[in-house]
């Protein structure tokens, strides 16, 4: 089921254009990524489907929901660097938020103890957040804009100003949240959106730039690259690659052999089957996959 | 229900950044302050001393009225001040920390935020001058005669509804800068404006809130209620209400993510 239709949104400030006429939709239950660059206009995009600013152009629908209804009963959003009331305590800001999203205080206080266990700072509920770390402060960002189960979440750059440990959690934590609600996050870190997303926006200049899920993404822009490793050697190994009738030519980064072939499965048999005749001293054979690394650089420069 | 949840939201911000204190301390001191060093003064002249020996100082007695209105000077000068000071970070402080974008991606009514914070502020004022008039008071009646306790009630009741408004200008303000110092500016500057434009034009603009003052001294004196009084606090409240709803359309329609 179709969740949210953006068709034709434009965002200008001062006559310039930051989002310029995108249009994109998705699926409920879904887990997407936009990816761009710094200024790419990403941040902006979330902060108009959250409602905090509005379209020059364009329309937003959600499926659903009536015109008429108050759409932000049904996002939760974390911006970017969530401030928050530094006097509170994490639960009191819990509360405060579910009362204010219609929860009832009981309700609100259930939720908070469920949601502040959930993401790892219940220990620290009576402290007051001026107190908290950064690692904290993005946690209790999640656990606020999830207290009222919204349909969708929005994420701002969720990860990127966590430190490696506070990543790894915050991610294994959307993995989580990705069975209950469809998520949209933005990034720059294409990893990360390898590893949780199902579906892809590349921005570019406030333009989109690709889209679809990540595997026909990573269908389209394979290269044909083997990597061979040996104990030994490799240059005189290139030489016997290099006759190959599917090799198309190759060369040697750091001691591993890169192979670039014209027909992908051929070059696979007929080098596997040289290596097994000849018995190379093979340690690795890769089919390199490409990475989003490698699409995002041909998508962005293009 | 939402806006209780505002409204007390609001009441313990107040209370633990300490504004329940130091406001109401403040009031009672500017109320007080004049009452009891204008009784004083030739003691004061005195024990600073440098004047010749067999000078007589000779002040004039006030009359209870009077001293009420020296004390409603102080507020209507620094009073002003501090409530303008005090207030001018309650929605642009939130929106240029960015509070705001997390409170209202959520399902708050405009209406409820601003009406909620408003409330607050008009209570912690009220207080405060109820307790900074009834110091005067006091003082009053101990040193200069008496006045009874239900003229100075209806002082404050006309002078608060003064104060009010400068809050809703304050809170108006707010919805349109997210600079405190520019609201607090923006606001004392209204308020001056004001009451340029009620001096130049006072033969029109004879209910105009600058003038609750005047009206108030007037029913001192007179020990009645002018007409001219309750007049200008309706049209104090008509505009006092109108900044709160043109607030609570600013905010509606403005991008608060900028």
């Amino acid at each position: 089921m179709t969740l949210l239709t953006v068709s034709k949104l434009s965002k200008s400030y001062d006559g310039k254009n930051v989002v310029n006429d995108v249009s994109f939709e998705f699926q409920s239950g879904k887990c997407i990524a936009l990816i761009g660059p710094n200024g790419a206009g990403k941040t902006t995009i979330l902060r108009t489907l959250a409602g905090l600013l509005k379209p020059s152009a364009g329309m937003i629908r959600f499926s659903g929901i009536s015109e008429s209804d108050d759409i932000r009963k049904y996002i939760g959003y974390l911006p970017q660097y969530p401030v928050f009331h530094t006097w509170m305590t994490g639960m009191e800001f819990m509360v405060y938020s579910g009362r204010l999203s219609y929860l009832s205080e009981a309700e609100s206080k259930k939720r908070a103890e469920t949601l502040l266990e959930k993401v790892g700072i219940i220990d620290a509920k009576n402290r007051r957040i001026g107190k908290y770390s950064g690692g904290m402060k993005q946690r209790l960002g999640i656990a606020q804009a999830i207290i009222h189960k919204p349909k969708l979440l929005i994420l701002d750059e969720p990860v990127s100003s966590l430190d490696p440990f506070g990543r790894r959690e915050v991610l294994t934590l959307m993995k989580e949240l990705k069975e209950e609600m469809t998520i949209l996050f933005s990034t720059h870190i294409l990893s990360d959106a390898e590893e949780i997303s199902d579906d892809l926006l590349l921005l570019n200049k406030g333009e989109i730039v690709e889209k679809g899920s990540i595997i026909d993404l990573r269908k389209k822009y394979q290269t044909s690259i083997i990597m061979l490793e040996f104990t030994e050697d490799v240059e005189k190994y290139q030489g016997k690659v290099n006759t190959l009738t599917s090799v198309r030519n190759s060369f040697i980064e750091r001691d591993v052999l890169h192979v670039s072939v014209s027909d992908f499965s051929e070059a696979k048999q007929e080098i596997l089957a040289i290596a097994v005749k000849e018995n190379w001293p093979l340690t690795s054979f890769t089919l390199n996959r490409a990475s989003l690394e490698d699409m995002f650089m041909k998508v962005v420069t293009n | 229900m939402q806006w209780m949840t505002l409204f007390r939201k609001e009441m313990i911000e107040n209370w633990r950044n300490k504004k329940w204190i130091w406001v109401p301390i403040v009031f009672i001191l500017l109320a007080s302050m004049d009452p009891v060093s204008n009784y004083y003064l030739p003691q004061i002249i005195e024990s600073v001393g440098g004047l010749p020996e067999g000078t007589v100082i000779e002040l004039p007695d006030f009359a209870p009225s009077e001293v009420v209105m020296m004390s409603l000077g102080q507020l209507s000068s620094l009073g002003v001040l501090v409530v303008t000071l005090m207030s001018m970070a309650t929605i642009a402080g939130e929106r240029k920390s960015g509070v705001l974008e997390l409170i209202l991606v959520k399902p708050v009514a405009y209406r409820n935020y601003i009406t909620a914070k408003w409330t607050v502020l008009i209570i912690l004022v009220w207080v405060s001058l109820l307790l900074g008039m009834l110091g005067s008071w006091y003082y009053i009646n101990i040193l200069y005669g008496e006045l009874s306790i239900q003229s100075m009630l209806l002082v404050v009741l006309f002078y608060g509804l003064w104060l009010t408004l400068v809050v809703s200008v304050s809170i108006f303000f707010n919805t349109l800068f997210k600079t405190p110092g520019i609201v607090a500016f923006l606001s004392i500057a209204t308020i001056i404006f004001m009451s340029v434009v009620t001096q130049i034009f006072s033969h029109i603009l004879e209910w105009s809130p600058n003038n609750l003052t005047l009206y108030i001294m007037e029913m001192l004196q007179t020990e009645s209620i002018p007409s001219e009084l309750i007049w200008t606090a309706i049209v104090t409240i008509i505009i006092s209400i109108g900044l709160l709803i043109a607030a609570i359309i600013t905010l509606r329609t403005k991008e608060l993510a900028n």
